[in-house]
């Protein structure tokens, strides 16, 4: 290839333009949910997206994608299959109103819940029931947090997630020399009212 | 149910024809009281497709749009600019990401769009077939094609589909390093030697009639867009846009006394509107088509990129995990 980019024009030549080769279906890995924690205090909410092999590389994936600019205390992923989610509803319909009732397992398994509160924001996780099942922690979830409506309910195993350890919590800590990819690093105002005030004197 | 479950099952109808009216209603009736829809709502064909279309469009763009930067990072001026065009460039392709990741919310596999993008399928903004000559060129993208963007994205994060609208706003907040970082670059060039702001100058020139391009063609000539108003799809026409786009800009680049190709542009005082020669659709057209001077380039960098991180993404594939549809 010839480009005004010598790194292009040293490109190997594989295949032909336009031409996909032949590959194995669906090579973009496995879905997972992240989840971060904004502030100290604050619950952890729904952030989006990552593809990844395996669970330890979509914390890291998680991490350079979404707290890469926005800074925060805490980050956790989990895979999308480990996600129970309950019916989407709309306008008065409490989305708990739907959830079934499951009698009482005696499992103790933990499952963080999580709310959707207002359609078009993250859900947003309000805390951990005991359970043996999602659909029971669901049922429990429903007697322990249903105060407000809700428009959909998200239940986690929480042997399924992928925590911050205490160890990595300084993965967050700004070096004050990367301001660089600040805004407000860029203050071109003086730089051109100079400019400005110099145009003025020779015109 | 466990997440992943909605599926795409591609879309072959341009009409509502076909849909359930009593739920086409309900679904008009959501977005008309400014609710969101998210991924597990109904929603009818037609707003699916053109949804994936236009998200994937634009994560497409972010992709691509790395590529004439990129180039310039090994040879930005000095270490500080070097660092700064680095961040920015890493910031577009986490701009892909995100937007990728929406598109998929709606059941198209993010290996489908990426196919689609090497095949020539799929489209990305036009703007990026052309090439980035000197340190101005990429000055040039830095403020203004990422102004341009804004303008978009900025009208975009108020549309009605829940997972785009959270990709926007954190995009956005990002947008804003970029742009400032981009004026400072353009302020210095301005302020610089004579052969400073030459090299400006020229890329203006060279830019200008591809930036009148960007927002897509003059309302008079494109098919209309009132469904997709109507459903908060596309928030305002391509002249509008780009009537806003030359409203907050064109003073901008006035101040620092450089001058717009174009003898006809000027703010018509009574309407508020931009009067400006009509770009050349023939050749938007034609460059979106694969005549432009860059278009084989992008795609074959793109497509070796992918070629070559194959046998990484097989060596890492593992049957205890799969793919599904993300969630929001
Ligand atoms: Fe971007
Ligand atoms: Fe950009
Ligand atoms: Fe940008």
């Amino acid at each position: 290839m010839n480009s005004l980019d010598p790194r292009v024009s040293r490109l190997p030549e594989i295949g032909k333009p336009g031409v996909i080769l032949p590959k194995i279906p669906l090579d973009q890995f496995a879905s997972f949910e992240v989840f971060v924690q904004p502030r100290e205090g604050k619950p952890f909410q729904h952030e989006g997206i990552v593809h990844a092999p395996n669970i330890d590389m979509a914390y890291i994936f998680a991490k350079e994608n979404f707290t890469r600019r926005f800074t925060c205390t805490s980050l956790y992923v989990a895979e999308t299959r480990n996600v129970y989610v309950s019916s989407t509803t709309d306008g008065e319909r409490n989305a708990y109103d739907l959830v079934a009732d499951v009698s009482t397992s005696g499992v103790n398994d933990e499952y963080e819940i999580f709310h959707l509160v207002k359609r078009g924001k993250q859900h947003i996780a309000v805390g951990t029931v005991m359970a043996g099942s999602p659909e029971e922690a669901m049922s429990t979830a429903r007697k322990m947090f249903n105060t407000k409506l809700v428009y959909n309910i998200w239940a986690v195993k929480r042997s399924n997630i992928r925590l911050t350890t205490p160890e990595e919590l300084d993965l967050w800590t700004t070096l004050p020399e990367k301001r660089f990819r600040d805004a407000g690093d860029y203050k071109g105002g003086d730089k051109l009212k100079d400019f400005l005030d110099k145009q003025k004197l020779t015109s | 149910m466990y997440g992943g479950g909605n599926t795409f099952e591609g879309v072959k109808t341009d009409s509502v024809a076909t849909e359930d009216p009593v739920l086409l209603a309900e679904f008009e009736a959501r977005i008309a009281r400014g609710e969101k829809i998210e991924p597990s709502d109904w929603m009818p064909q037609l707003y699916r497709k053109q949804l994936i279309r236009m998200i994937e469009q634009h994560a497409h763009s972010e992709i691509i749009g790395a590529l004439p930067e990129g180039t310039w990072i090994t040879r930005a001026p000095g270490f500080k600019r070097k660092m700064a065009l680095m961040a920015k460039v890493q910031d577009e392709v986490g701009h892909g990401q995100l937007l990728y990741s929406a598109a998929e919310t709606l059941g198209k596999s993010r290996e489908q769009m990426i196919d689609d993008l090497i095949s020539g399928k799929s489209k990305y903004s036009n703007i990026f077939n052309y090439p980035t000559f000197t340190w101005a060129d990429c000055c040039f993208i830095s403020w203004l094609v990422d102004a341009g963007a804004i303008v978009n994205q900025l009208a975009n994060a108020k549309g009605s589909y829940g997972p785009y609208c959270r990709a926007l706003e954190r995009i956005c907040a990002e947008e804003s390093f970029h742009l400032k970082y981009g004026h400072h670059c353009v302020i210095y060039l301005a302020a610089g030697t004579q052969k400073q702001r030459q090299l400006f100058q020229e890329a203006l020139n060279r830019w200008w009639p591809p930036m009148m391009h960007f927002f897509g063609p003059s309302d008079k000539i494109s098919t209309h867009t009132e469904v997709l108003m109507r459903w908060k799809v596309k928030m305002g026409t391509n002249d509008e846009m780009r009537n806003q786009f030359l409203d907050m800009y064109v003073p901008k680049i006035w101040e620092l006394g450089f001058t717009i190709p174009d003898p006809k542009l000027k703010k018509n005082t009574g309407t508020g509107l931009w009067e400006y020669t009509e770009p050349d659709w023939e050749e938007f057209k034609r460059v979106i088509n694969g005549g432009g001077p860059c278009n084989q380039e992008r795609l074959e960098v793109r497509r070796i990129a992918e070629e070559r991180g194959k046998w990484v993404r097989e060596a890492l594939k593992s049957a205890k995990t799969t793919y599904v549809t993300p969630l929001a």
